[in-house]
């Protein structure tokens, strides 16, 4: 059942945004932003616990960004059960949509 | 005002936290911005150059560096952090935002998750309390006292407060009502401060005062019935303990200072545990009435 879970509209724009590779939190944030077009915010505190939640699930994991130069920051990556869950999660999102048209 | 630094004693119940952010973005209108947030009082500093948006957060956090990193990416500073998990940030206020940029959580998700961590310490403490309340309800169905029914109501109001403050914050839609609450909260302050007080005291000034005598080793016998004395500093119920045998007849008398008898016992055989007896302010004499050959041993409190 915990699994299978609906994910929050937070938690689902997180794991969206690291599918394409490691980002960091303000990172995130711009991306949702931009993809919803304005419609979802996430905000310090939302990040910090959705990540928080994300990490002990396994779903993401921290790493440390190596650019030359530029200031060593805190990146979250998806791992491979965090690409499960998103997956899942666009896997229900898609029922949702066929069901909408087939009644 | 010329003044460069203040300290507010304000303090405020948790589930009002968001009075306490308002109060805090008022204060930085007025040019006083917050060096250090605390649960009774909080620093000021006079600048009144600036203006910031304060908010609070109750986090358990497990990497404050990734924490205190969440939160400046999105250009807010810490400030501090009390002893019991709130922490505070502020960011400068720009007057073409919207108020709800300034929000720290932007789902109803997470706001629960943040008020239902503190809901759950409040029941765990109002239940913990609770046990107490209950203990000395037990307490004083069995040997009912003053120092014990001032515990009691302590901890029953405190389980109480704790209990109905977990309600709140985790149905706070339902709460605005913001000064009285304050005013509420400083009371139940003063009245866990005063509710210890009184029953530390009040159990300090009982007497608590054991007698024995031995006709094998005291060569002298009581005969004069005066034993001891002893100071009763408050109505209540005291409690008597008796143990006492001898080869003749012995009578055993509580008596006050006009010389009324509180409580006789007479025979050559007494053991009894537990005697309730309402006593008045005063002084009061163990009396005893008796020959030779006893061993008498006595305990009040």
């Amino acid at each position: 059942m915990k699994g299978k879970e609906p994910l929050s509209e937070s938690y689902y724009y997180i794991l969206l945004c690291l599918s394409k590779g490691a980002n960091h939190g303000y990172g995130i944030m711009q991306m949702t932003e931009k993809l919803s077009y304005g419609d979802v915010k996430i905000g310090s505190g939302t990040m910090y616990g959705a990540t928080s939640n994300m990490m002990k699930k396994g779903w993401i994991h921290e790493i440390m960004s190596d650019e030359v130069g530029a200031e060593r920051r805190r990146l979250y990556q998806l791992t491979n059960l965090g690409r499960e869950a998103l997956k899942n999660e666009i896997l229900r999102l898609q029922r949702m949509l066929e069901n909408a048209e087939e009644v | 005002m010329s003044a460069k630094y203040k300290t507010s004693y304000r303090a405020y119940p948790a589930w009002d936290y968001q009075a306490e952010i308002e109060d805090l973005n008022r204060a930085s209108e007025n040019g006083w911005q917050l060096v250090k947030g605390g649960c009774f009082h909080s620093k000021f500093v006079n600048n009144p150059d600036i203006c910031y948006r304060y908010q609070l957060d109750y986090q358990k956090v497990d990497d404050m560096g990734r924490y205190i990193e969440t939160f400046r990416e999105q250009g807010w500073e810490y400030i501090s952090s009390t002893f019991n998990g709130w922490h505070y940030f502020r960011k400068i206020y720009d007057p073409s935002l919207p108020e709800d940029s300034y929000e720290i959580f932007t789902d109803k998700e997470s706001l629960h998750e943040m008020k239902n961590r503190w809901a759950r310490l409040a029941f765990i403490l109002g239940a913990f309390i609770g046990i107490f309340a209950i203990i000395c309800l037990v307490r004083m169905v069995l040997k009912p006292q003053l120092p014990v029914l001032v515990q009691l109501l302590t901890f029953a109001i405190e389980s109480a407060v704790f209990l109905r403050g977990g309600y709140i914050m985790r149905n706070q839609a339902h709460y605005r009502n913001h000064r009285g609450s304050r005013a509420l909260f400083v009371t139940f302050l003063c009245l866990i401060v005063i509710g210890c007080t009184a029953s530390i005291t009040l159990i300090e000034m009982r007497p608590i005062l054991s007698a024995q005598q031995n006709t094998e080793e005291v060569i002298e016998p009581i005969i004069d019935n005066r034993w001891v004395s002893f100071d009763v500093r408050y109505p209540d119920n005291y409690y008597l303990d008796l143990d006492m045998n001898a080869d003749v007849p012995f009578t055993f008398e509580i008596v006050n200072g006009n010389g009324e008898i509180m409580y006789s016992e007479n025979g050559t055989d007494v053991h009894k545990e537990n005697i309730r007896i309402k006593l008045q302010k005063g002084q009061y004499w163990f009396s005893l009435t008796a020959e030779d050959g006893f061993e008498l041993s006595t305990s009040i409190e």
